[in-house]
C-alpha cells in the first residue's frame, strides 16, 4: 500500500488550525455568525407573484386530472384517509387524486422543504406548526383566494378551526384532522380507588388529589404518567396549558397580527406549571416516561403490569388507534373497551378550553389553473359534512364541519361513545380571545424543540427558573436568525 | 512526439466519462457543500445570507458540535473494538468441522441480512419499559424499567452500541470467517510441531494472517461508527433529553429533533467539518495500522 503521507498534511492543518481555537466556545451551534445581516448581503430569490384561484377552471376538463396528495397519517388513520379518497376519486371522473404516504408530518415536512420545485406535490398535508414556515415558502396557494372564488361558505367550517390556520386575515389552508389532548385514564382502576369512574379531573389540584387517593388505595402505583416530547408533554401541551391560562406564549397576539418576535412562557404561569409538574414527579404521584421515543409510552405505561398508572395526558388522535389495540386483546387483563375513560386535559382552575392542533390541507402553486381547481374540488369533499363525519367516528379526530355531527356515522358515535365527543366540547368551550388561537411562528417546531429540552431537564430536577430562562434565551434566538431571513 | 500526444488524446477520452461522473457526483457537491457552509439558510434553501468563513470555526467551536463529536467518538469505540473481538472470536469458534457446525454459522451470519431500521426496531421493542420483553425479564437491573435503558442519560449511548455491535456481527463473521478459511493448514501444522499450544497458534498465526482482514473491517466498522443515524433516529432521536446522550454529528446535521436541520447552510458547515475529522481519521488509522499488517510475502 502506497503511503498516503504527502497527502495527510492538507486535512491536517486544517484541523490544527482550528483546534487552535477550538476551545469551546461553550455556545449554541446556531448562535455563531452575525445575526443582524444587513440586507445588502442577502442573496434572495423573489418568486412570482401568487395567482389567484379560478375555481371554475374544472368546468371544461374532459380526461381525468391526475393530483398528488402527499400525507403523514399512519396505522388506523392511514386507512380512513385511504377509504375516504377512494370514495371521491369514486364518486366524480374529473379528478383522480394519487396518495403518497409520507411516513409521518416530519418526513413530510423534509420531502417537501427539501425537495425541488418539480418535484413537489399538488396538495401536501401539513401540521399546525407549520402555518407560518409555510406562508414564507411563497409557493402555496392561499386556501382564501379559492375559498373567495367559489364563494364558500366558511361559516360551514368551525370558527377555531379557521382562526387557527388563518394569517393577515387570510385563510392559508384548510383545516382537515383536527385534534387536542385530552385526558386518557382507567376507570377500572378509578372505582378500585373509590372514585367515580365517570368524573375526571379538571383542574390541577383535582389531579393531585385523584392521583393521592389512587395511589393510597393501592389501585395503582402512579396517579399519571407524563411526557416530555416536543409534540406533546414536552412542548405543544405547555402551549395548550397557557390558552386555558387565558395566556399569550407569544407577542404580537400570539404572532396573529404581526409576526412573533420573542417568546412570553417565562412568566409566572410558565414557572407555576412546571414547578407543579415537577413537584408531582419528586412526590412519586406522577411517571415520566421522558422522550417519548414511540409516541406511545405513555399510554402504554396505563397497562404497564408492573407499575400500572391510571391515567396519561395525549391526543384525541389516538383515540382510534388505542381503541384499535384494546380490541386486539393483548391488554385485556389490564383494560377493556368499557374501562377506558376519556376526559377534558386538567388544567389551572379547571378552566375548560383547547387550543386547534393535528394538520391542514395546502394547495402548492404551480401555476397551473386547472390542477388548482382540482385539488380545491377535493379539498371541498374532504371538508364536507358527510366526509367529516365518517373521518372523525373513525380516527378520534374532532370534525371540521360543524354539520358533521348532524349526520351518521358521527352523530351516532357521539350519543352511544361521549369519549369521541370531549376533545369537541373542550374546543367549543375555548373563549373568544388571541390566546385561545395558538403561537404562530416561524421556527416553532425549533422552539418547541428548545422547550422539551427545558421541560425534560426540569423533570428530572433542575431549577425551573433557570431552565425556563434558558429556552426563552434559545427561543427568542430562534426567532430573531428565523425573522432576519424571512422579515 | 506525436505518439505521445495520441496517448495523451486516448487516455483522455477514457478518462473522461469517470472525471465526468466524480465531478458531477463528488466534486461539484463537495466545493458546493464547502461554499453553502458561509451561509445561514432558510428551511428551503433558497433564501440565504452570508455568515462569513468564520461560521466553521464558530460551529466547531460551539458546544452542540463538541458534544456530538464527543458522543460520536465515545460511540465508536463502545461498538468497533468489542465488534471485532466478538466477531473474531465467533469466526475461529465457528472454524471447526464438527457437525452442526452450518447451524452456528448461519446464526452467527444472520445479521448481516438485517436491515439496521430492523435490528434497531427489535431492539426497541425489546428494551421498551412499560411492555417490553427484557426490561421485565431483567427487573434487577432497575434501569431497565426505569426510566429505561434508552431513556436513561448513562445507559442510552451503550444500549445503542449493543444493538450495533449486533446488528454488524454478521458482517464481521463472515469476512473473518472466510479469511480463516483462506489461512493454508500448513502453518497449523508446522507450529504445532514447534510446540506451539492452542493459544500460540491463535497469536501467532492466525492474527498474522488476518491482519489485512483486521485492517478492513476496523476501517468500515469505524465509518459506520461515523455515519451512525438510522439506530439513534429510530431509538432515542438523540435523546435522552436534556443531556443529548445519544446526538452523534450525524444526528446533529439532520436528525428530527436538530436545530440545524433546517439550515442548509449551517448543515453544511457541520457535514464538512465531519468530513474533515474522518478523513484525518482514515489517514492516521492507515498510517498506523499498517505498519502492523502481515500480506504473507
Amino acid at each position: 500500500m502506497k503511503s498516503p503521507q504527502k497527502y495527510l498534511f492538507i486535512p491536517l492543518i486544517i484541523l490544527a488550525s482550528a483546534v487552535g481555537s477550538a476551545c469551546s466556545s461553550g455556545k449554541s451551534v446556531t448562535s455563531g455568525g452575525n445575526t443582524a445581516a444587513s440586507s445588502d448581503s442577502a442573496v434572495v430569490t423573489t418568486l412570482p407573484e401568487l395567482a389567484a384561484c379560478d375555481t371554475t377552471a374544472l368546468d371544461s376538463v374532459t380526461s381525468p386530472i391526475e393530483i398528488t396528495f402527499w400525507h403523514g397519517m399512519n396505522t388506523t388513520l392511514a386507512d380512513e384517509l385511504v377509504k375516504l379518497t377512494d370514495s371521491y376519486n369514486a364518486s366524480q371522473t374529473k379528478v383522480k387524486i394519487k396518495l403518497v404516504a409520507q411516513g409521518g408530518y416530519e418526513q413530510t415536512i423534509d420531502a417537501y422543504l427539501q425537495g425541488s420545485e418539480s418535484s413537489r406535490p399538488d396538495v401536501v398535508q401539513m401540521p399546525e406548526y407549520m402555518v407560518q414556515s409555510m406562508v414564507d415558502t411563497k409557493t402555496m396557494l392561499p386556501m382564501q383566494s379559492c375559498v373567495n372564488n367559489a364563494e364558500f361558505d366558511l361559516s360551514t367550517i368551525g370558527d377555531k378551526a379557521v382562526t387557527a390556520y388563518s394569517t393577515q386575515g387570510a385563510l392559508q389552508a384548510m383545516p382537515f384532522n383536527l385534534s387536542n389532548p385530552v385526558l386518557f385514564y382507567n376507570k377500572k382502576i378509578f372505582k378500585a380507588a373509590g372514585l367515580d369512574p365517570e368524573v375526571s379531573p379538571k383542574s390541577l389540584e383535582d389531579l393531585t388529589a385523584f392521583s393521592e387517593k389512587i395511589i393510597a388505595s393501592g389501585a395503582a402505583k402512579y396517579g399519571i404518567s407524563l411526557d416530555s416530547a416536543l409534540d406533546s408533554g414536552g412542548g405543544w401541551y405547555l402551549e395548550q396549558w397557557f390558552a386555558k391560562a387565558g395566556e399569550l406564549y407569544t407577542d404580537n397576539d400570539n404572532g396573529r397580527t404581526a409576526r412573533s418576535t420573542k417568546v412570553l412562557f417565562n412568566n409566572k404561569t410558565g414557572t407555576d406549571l412546571l414547578t407543579y409538574l415537577q413537584g408531582l414527579l419528586t412526590s412519586k404521584l406522577a411517571v415520566s416516561v421522558g422522550d417519548n421515543a414511540s409516541g406511545q409510552d405513555q399510554l402504554l405505561k396505563l397497562v404497564d403490569k408492573k407499575e400500572l398508572t391510571a391515567m396519561t395526558i395525549a391526543t384525541t388522535a389516538a383515540l382510534g388507534p388505542v381503541i384499535d389495540v384494546i380490541k386486539g386483546g393483548q391488554f385485556k387483563e389490564q383494560i377493556s373497551l368499557e374501562d377506558l375513560g376519556i376526559g377534558p386535559m386538567p388544567g389551572p382552575n379547571g378552566t375548560q378550553g383547547a387550543l386547534v392542533g393535528g394538520a391542514s390541507l395546502w394547495i402548492v402553486d404551480k401555476g397551473d389553473d386547472v390542477k388548482n381547481a382540482a385539488a380545491w374540488d377535493y379539498i371541498k369533499f374532504m371538508v364536507s359534512a358527510q366526509s367529516q363525519s365518517t373521518w372523525a367516528a373513525k380516527t378520534g379526530y374532532l370534525p371540521v364541519n360543524k354539520a358533521a355531527e348532524t349526520l351518521d356515522p358521527l352523530k351516532t358515535t357521539y350519543a352511544t361513545d361521549p369519549r369521541f365527543k370531549v376533545g369537541f366540547d373542550q374546543l367549543m368551550a375555548a373563549k373568544d380571545a388571541p390566546s385561545s388561537n395558538g403561537p404562530i411562528i416561524g421556527p416553532l417546531r425549533e422552539v418547541r424543540t428548545v422547550v422539551a429540552q427545558a421541560v425534560a431537564a426540569i423533570f428530572k430536577g433542575a431549577d425551573v427558573a433557570t431552565a425556563l430562562a434558558e429556552a426563552e434565551t434559545k427561543a427568542n434566538q430562534l426567532i430573531n436568525d428565523y425573522n432576519a431571513l424571512n422579515g | 512526439m506525436f505518439r505521445r500526444r495520441g496517448d495523451g488524446l486516448i487516455a483522455s477520452a477514457m478518462l473522461a466519462p469517470a472525471i465526468a461522473i466524480l465531478s458531477i457526483f463528488v466534486v461539484y457537491p463537495l466545493g458546493r457543500a464547502v461554499w453553502l457552509g458561509h451561509l445561514r439558510c432558510d428551511a428551503t434553501g433558497r433564501k440565504c445570507r452570508t455568515s462569513g468563513w468564520m461560521q466553521y470555526f464558530d460551529v466547531l467551536r460551539s458546544s452542540d458540535f463538541q458534544h456530538a463529536l464527543k458522543v460520536t467518538f465515545v460511540y465508536a469505540l463502545l461498538t468497533v473494538p468489542a465488534g471485532l473481538v466478538i466477531g473474531v472470536g465467533l469466526a475461529v469458534l465457528a472454524d471447526k468441522q464438527i457437525r452442526g457446525i452450518g447451524f452456528f454459522r448461519t446464526i452467527f451470519s444472520s445479521t448481516v441480512a438485517t436491515s439496521v431500521a430492523v435490528a434497531s426496531l427489535i431492539w426497541f421493542v425489546l428494551l421498551q419499559p412499560q411492555v417490553g420483553l427484557l426490561p421485565d425479564m431483567l427487573s434487577m437491573f432497575g434501569v431497565m424499567k426505569n426510566p429505561g435503558l434508552l431513556n436513561d442519560a448513562g445507559t442510552a449511548l451503550p444500549a445503542i452500541a449493543i444493538t450495533s455491535i449486533w446488528a454488524n456481527l454478521g458482517f464481521t463473521f463472515i469476512i473473518v470467517t472466510a479469511a480463516l478459511q483462506s489461512i493454508p493448514a500448513e502453518l497449523f501444522e508446522s507450529a504445532m510441531m514447534d510446540g506451539a499450544g492452542g493459544w500460540k497458534r491463535f497469536t501467532n498465526v492466525t492474527i498474522p494472517m488476518l491482519s489485512p482482514t483486521l485492517l478492513f473491517v476496523s476501517v468500515v466498522l469505524v465509518t459506520r461508527a461515523f455515519q451512525a443515524y438510522a439506530e439513534v433516529d429510530l431509538l432515542t432521536k438523540g435523546g435522552p433529553n436534556p443531556e443529548r446522550s445519544t446526538e452523534t454529528v450525524t444526528y446533529l446535521i439532520y436528525g428530527q429533533t436538530s436545530l440545524v436541520k433546517n439550515d442548509i447552510g449551517l448543515k453544511s458547515t457541520t457535514a464538512v467539518l465531519l468530513f474533515a475529522i474522518l478523513l484525518v481519521l482514515s489517514l492516521v488509522q492507515f498510517r498506523s495500522l499498517e505498519r502492523r499488517v502481515h500480506y504473507g510475502n
